[in-house]
């Protein structure tokens, strides 16, 4: 059975994002593979040892620069790597188009992607594969296990948790919780650079929406350090949320 | 003539750097306050192939070469100077030996264990009336039946008690000087070894040194390393690597002290201004930029000449002798642009300023560095006038 999870590379959590003339300058930023994604790429690794895959494909849509992110999910243990090339900022529905083309030629049962993308945070792509799929999908797992064909996934709702359990193929989307992804081993990272790793560009197929432009909304946090120890700055904590933030009664 | 680090090099720098600062970082403060030796994050670098870094893959290591470890001990260092220290010695010291003087059964029995960091390894040279004047030591090896019997006391073993490898330097022919030392593997649990406490340090309080006490310990045959009187010599040559170790370990802990001073004379307001718009502040973050670069190159050059088979006694002591002052420079400085909190414990800069004290010091003073550059300026010279001599010989 072949898992293709869904690799994107986005700037650091941590990095210094500017905002120049209207558009993110992310010049000085360290891209990392999305945190999201990672989880996806971690549990692929836990169903193959748990006998339960054979191979593992990590594909990613973006600019060339995302062979770094597809490299780290081979250091981790993917098989092999596709890289649909694409400089655009396309919406959603356009990649899940393209990237399901991918699943399809992989012969792929299932498909792991990050819940959210760091940097979008539109929660849209993995809907979106199941849809250009034609397949179900379980949405925001917090534990993941497979038996064959029949799967069982977890997740958090509003009053508990939720257990949800069908059969493949499917699309699952994945968050923090569902495990601790691992750090890919020294001699791995070398030898990632030797797996398969083919880019082709994104197939320019006819998608149902297009973005037309996008604009940098700016947000300053106000953000308030209370000094002191620990019971002073309690205090101080509540007086501001009960005479300034209105939020005690 | 290329400064960029290659790619996979660079692949490897951003996943230890993003271990180091999730894993590392944060029990450093804590380490310091509350030293023990911390095994659970050795354990986790040795996982990811950290504490074998230039051993063979053959024999359990990562298999890289002496410019990654360079450049992954600093990532390391950065994080915690401690940490850095305990992998510098196992990897560079220990198994550096075994790597290049082992049997292939010697290989087999303690290579795997050093390089996945199930064991640590530890190093034997100095004692309590001897660190300098290494051939004066008076660690003795008798030669018994089927072996050695040794007794001395060694001191300032970095992982004392923790280690479960001590590679000793004893003398086997006390007439014969420098030449008349040989290499030993002790095992932590053979009869005849015992451990002093931990000393209370200035810095670096994780990286346990004890006193290493050998009462009459036997030690078969096949526990001495390499030829018989060899032992200073082949030390001596290891240290040549294990110094860009510290060196690129002082980068380190310069490094994060600079980072720390640089985002803290953005943020602190005095006069109504940054305290970085201050000639006073900028000047001294200007120097700290250029010593530590300066540094970190003396140091990637000397591990890529290394890393070309060449012999790098005087390109090691000039990167660990520079680095190292360049550690204690930039750490004081950057507790100087702190102010008042600088010199307080709730701010890391106090504790990077003791960290980096003792790189001055350990794997040969800055003075013995100037001793064998010193030297070897002589040395290089002759041989450049007489080809065909050997170097060190
Ligand atoms: C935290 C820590 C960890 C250590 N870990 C280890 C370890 O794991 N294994 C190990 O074997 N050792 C270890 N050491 C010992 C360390 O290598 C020695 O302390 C160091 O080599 C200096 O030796 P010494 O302390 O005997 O000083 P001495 O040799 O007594 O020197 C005293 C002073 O005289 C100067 N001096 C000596 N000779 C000369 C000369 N010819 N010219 C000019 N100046 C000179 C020195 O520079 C120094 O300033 C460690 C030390 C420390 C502090």
């Amino acid at each position: 059975m072949t898992i293709v999870t869904i690799v994107k590379q986005v700037p650091e959590a941590e990095a210094r994002v500017r905002v120049q003339g209207g558009a993110l300058d992310l010049a000085g930023a360290t891209f990392v593979l999305d945190g999201m994604d990672e989880y996806g790429v971690e549990q692929a690794l836990r169903l193959r040892e748990a006998g339960e895959a054979s191979e593992i494909v990590a594909v990613g849509y973006g600019p060339r620069e995302t062979e770094q992110a597809l490299r780290t999910a081979l250091a981790m243990g993917a098989d092999r790597a596709v890289l649909l090339e694409a400089s655009g900022l396309d919406d959603p529905l356009t990649v899940a188009l393209a990237l399901a083309e991918v699943v399809r030629e992989a012969g792929a049962d299932l498909v792991l992607v990050g819940g959210k993308q760091a940097d979008w945070d539109s929660a849209a792509l993995g809907p979106a594969l199941a849809e250009a799929l034609g397949w179900p999908h379980v949405d925001w797992a917090t534990a993941f296990t497979l038996s064959g064909q029949a799967f069982e996934s977890v997740h958090e709702i509003d009053d508990g948790s939720e257990t949800l359990r069908g059969s493949l193929p499917l699309v699952v989307t994945t968050q923090q919780g569902l495990n601790e992804p691992r750090y890919p081993t020294l001699p791995n990272i070398m030898k990632a650079n030797r797996k398969p790793l083919d880019v082709r560009p994104a197939a320019t197929e006819e998608s149902r929406s297009a973005a037309r432009s996008y604009a940098v909304v700016e947000r300053e946090r106000r953000r308030v350090v209370l000094e002191g120890d620990a019971s002073s700055a309690a205090s101080e904590l509540v007086r501001r949320l009960r005479d300034e933030a209105k939020v005690l009664g | 003539m290329d400064f960029a680090l290659p790619e996979e090099l660079r692949a490897l720098q951003r996943t230890v750097r993003s271990f180091a600062q999730r894993e590392i970082a944060p029990i450093a403060a804590e380490l310091d306050r509350e030293p023990r030796f911390p095994w659970p994050s050795l354990r986790a670098m040795g996982a990811l192939g950290l504490l074998g870094l230039t051993t063979p893959e053959a024999d359990g290591g990562a298999g890289l070469g002496s410019l990654a470890a360079a450049v992954l001990l600093e990532e390391i260092a950065a994080a915690d100077a401690s940490h850095a220290t305990i992998m510098s010695v196992t990897s560079g010291l220990p198994q550096a030996l075994l790597v290049r003087h082992a049997t292939p059964a010697q290989r087999a029995r303690w290579l795997p264990r050093l390089a996945s960091g199930e064991w640590i390894g530890a190093f034997c040279l100095s004692e309590p009336h001897a660190g300098s004047d290494a051939a004066a030591i008076r660690t003795r090896a008798r030669r018994v039946a089927d072996g050695f019997e040794l007794s001395g006391t060694k001191a300032w073993v970095t992982g004392g008690g923790e280690a479960h490898l001590y590679l000793v330097l004893a003398a086997t022919d006390a007439g014969a000087g420098a030449r008349g030392i040989s290499a030993f593997v002790v095992e932590r649990d053979q009869a005849g070894i015992s451990f002093g406490a931990p000393e209370a340090k200035l810095g670096q309080h994780a990286a346990i040194t004890t006193e290493v006490r050998l009462d009459a310990c036997f030690v078969p045959l096949e526990q001495r390393l390499g030829t018989e009187g060899q032992g200073l010599v082949m030390a001596l040559q290891a240290l040549d690597g294990a110094r860009i170790g510290i060196a690129a370990q002082s980068v380190g802990i310069g490094r994060a002290a600079f980072d720390a001073a640089l985002a803290y004379a953005d943020e602190r307001q005095a006069f109504g201004v940054s305290v970085r718009e201050f000639q006073g502040v900028g000047f001294p973050l200007a120097d700290m930029a250029t010593r530590l670069e300066a540094a970190r190159l003396l140091t990637l050059r000397a591990a890529w000449l290394m890393d070309r088979g060449r012999r790098v006694t005087k390109e090691a002591s000039m990167a660990k002798l520079f680095a190292s002052e360049a550690a204690a420079f930039v750490t004081d400085a950057a507790l100087q642009v702190f102010g008042g909190y600088g010199y307080s414990r709730e701010y890391p800069v106090e504790r990077y300023f003791r960290d980096a004290r003792v790189t001055r010091i350990y794997e040969g003073t800055s003075e013995i560095q100037r001793v064998v550059i010193g030297r070897q300026l002589y040395r290089d010279r002759d041989r450049a006038e007489a080809p065909g001599r050997e170097a060190g010989a």
